[in-house]
């Protein structure tokens, strides 16, 4: 292939209300963080260029309210999903204890073609607080008990890991991307207009 | 037109057809010109989002955002312009349906040239503004972008199977899925539809000299919608959208082709969802319940609301 397609990935928050996933994405996308707490309502999305090993791709980062269970989104909200962000509070133990049930439903939800190597991302966040409830030792225990999902602890609010955090996420989000194109997604694939192939894509024909 | 389609055939499509009767809506002095509309959701809405069909389009292309949108309240209008010539005209005719229909200020849904068409009515009605938010799907700036400027002052001559063969060309990508197939399916029996002066005059409007300035729009809510596979338009013209149009939220479809409210109906209902959300509770909200409040779950279709429709005789002449 001469010239690579631009990669979409479509990254998808989950976590308890709280625990800072709005807050996570807004450090991540808009560098701003506030200690005010709004609510997030229904689900919504910010989308955000970044580089990963040399190439330009599109993160469509996907916030959601943590209350309204996985139902009333519907399949369209996962569909193509790349990587899911699991996050939790590292001060409030329970949590922690709901990430299990968060990447079961989300694995019920999404049906990833591959379920044991979708990649997952989890965060421990608001380290920067005295409070710590749920230790390091025991975030990575669990993690790696689930297939060895990389773990990060971060701060939303003093910036910590987050920039981190992104990038691995982007970059196996990105992998799983490419796999899911190789596998090709499309089972029931009709190939059309076999000797068109070369047709000059800058030069666009009509709008249909 | 004999319908064979899957999607022609579908239970949606037939509820929709059954539920919502189409309108003819006169609004020049010429009386053969009618509007196409289906007008769905309550009538107390007075900033509606109404579509706009590509080229190839009728009115019902919309017919999944009719009936998914109008499930959360939300009043749709799928408009199909009679023939129009030039920019002006078009612009002219859509200001005097918008005011037969009473509505203030519309949010404007449009797919390609429809798209374009809805940039170029909110630039020439900015001073008195009449559009009070777009959703822009796969579309375009500057109908340079087409080959055709040369051939755009004889579209008006060719007969109509050469018009529809210049479209069908576009159709196809290489890679399709089934709904795809359907989309691209139904599309061509609308095509197949429409008549040589319909069919020419759009044309003509799609690759006639012009383009949009930009700045006139920067104060509306814009959300750009295009889907990344191969479809009609190049990534270098997706791209001068983004550049035009900076404030805008991009809501970028992994897959679709050229028509995705047809192809991935529910994607593109939860990206105007999402749009028309920020509306809420204003005068220009679309919708007559809040469209923050996520539905209860249930597995039932969403179909049932879409009772509100306008029993209104069905040609209106306006003299
Ligand atoms: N101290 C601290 N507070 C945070 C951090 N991240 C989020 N918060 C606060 O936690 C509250 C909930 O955050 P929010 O992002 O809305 O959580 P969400 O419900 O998961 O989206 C807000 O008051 C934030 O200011 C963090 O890293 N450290
Ligand atoms: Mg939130």
């Amino acid at each position: 292939m001469s010239s690579r397609k631009k990669a979409l990935l479509k990254v998808i928050i989950l976590g308890d209300s709280g625990v800072g996933k709005t807050s996570l994405m807004n450090q991540f996308v808009n560098k701003k963080f506030s200690n005010q707490y709004k609510a997030t309502i229904g689900a919504d999305f910010l989308t955000k260029e970044v580089i990963v090993d040399d190439r330009i791709v599109t993160m469509q980062i996907w916030d959601t309210a943590g209350q309204e269970r996985f139902q009333s989104l519907g399949v369209a909200f996962y569909r193509g999903a790349d990587c899911c962000v699991l996050v939790f509070d590292v001060t409030a133990p329970n949590t922690f204890k709901s990430l299990e049930s968060w990447r079961d439903e989300f694995l019920i939800q999404a049906s990833p073609r591959d379920p044991d190597n979708f990649p997952f991302v989890i965060l421990g966040n608001k380290i920067d607080l005295d409070n710590r409830a749920v230790s390091a030792k025991r975030a990575q225990q669990w993690c790696q008990s689930k297939n060895d999902i990389p773990y990060f602890e971060t701060s939303a609010k003093e910036a910590v890991n987050v920039e981190l955090a992104f990038q691995t996420i982007a970059r196996n989000a990105l992998a799983q991307e490419t796999e899911a194109e190789l596998y090709n997604e499309f089972p029931d694939q009709i190939k059309l207009n076999a000797n068109d192939n070369g047709r000059n894509r800058d030069g666009d024909n009509c709008a249909c | 037109m004999s319908c064979v389609s899957e999607l022609s055939q579908s239970n949606e499509y037939l509820s929709f057809r059954s539920s919502i009767p189409l309108r003819k809506i006169v609004v020049d002095s010429d009386g053969s010109k009618a509007w196409r509309i289906f007008d769905s959701g309550p009538k107390s809405v007075s900033c509606p989002l109404i579509c706009l069909p590509p080229v190839s389009g009728t009115a019902d292309v919309f017919f999944q955002q009719v009936l998914g949108l109008a499930a959360r309240g939300v009043r749709v209008i799928a408009a199909e312009p009679p023939p129009y010539w030039n920019m002006k005209e078009w612009c002219d005719g859509f200001k005097r349906l918008i005011d037969y229909l009473e509505l203030d200020k519309v949010h404007v849904f449009g797919a390609s040239l429809g798209g374009f068409i809805a940039q170029k009515f909110a630039e020439v009605t900015s001073n008195c503004p009449r559009v009070a938010s777009l959703v822009l799907c796969n579309t375009f700036t500057d109908t340079s972008v087409f080959e055709y400027h040369d051939s755009a002052a004889l579209f008006w001559l060719l007969p109509s199977l050469v018009l529809k063969r210049m479209l069908m060309g576009n159709f196809t990508t290489d890679k399709l899925d089934k709904r795809m197939a359907e989309a691209i399916d139904f599309m061509v029996e609308r095509l197949e539809s429409l008549n040589q002066s319909e069919l020419a005059s759009r044309l003509t409007l799609n690759c006639t000299p012009c383009y949009i300035k930009p700045q006139a729009l920067l104060h509306l809510p814009i959300t750009v919608m295009d889907v990344w596979d191969e479809c009609a338009l190049s990534s270098r013209v997706r791209e001068d959208l983004y550049k035009s149009y900076p404030h805008a939220k991009l809501a970028h479809l992994k897959s679709g082709g050229n028509f995705p409210y047809l192809s991935r109906s529910d994607e593109v209902n939860l990206h105007l969802l999402i749009h028309l959300r920020q509306f809420d509770g204003t005068d220009l909200s679309a919708s007559y319940i809040s469209l923050h409040k996520m539905p209860a779950p249930t597995n039932q279709p969403e179909e049932g609301t879409v009772s509100y429709f306008n029993q209104r005789e069905k040609v209106v002449k306006i003299s």
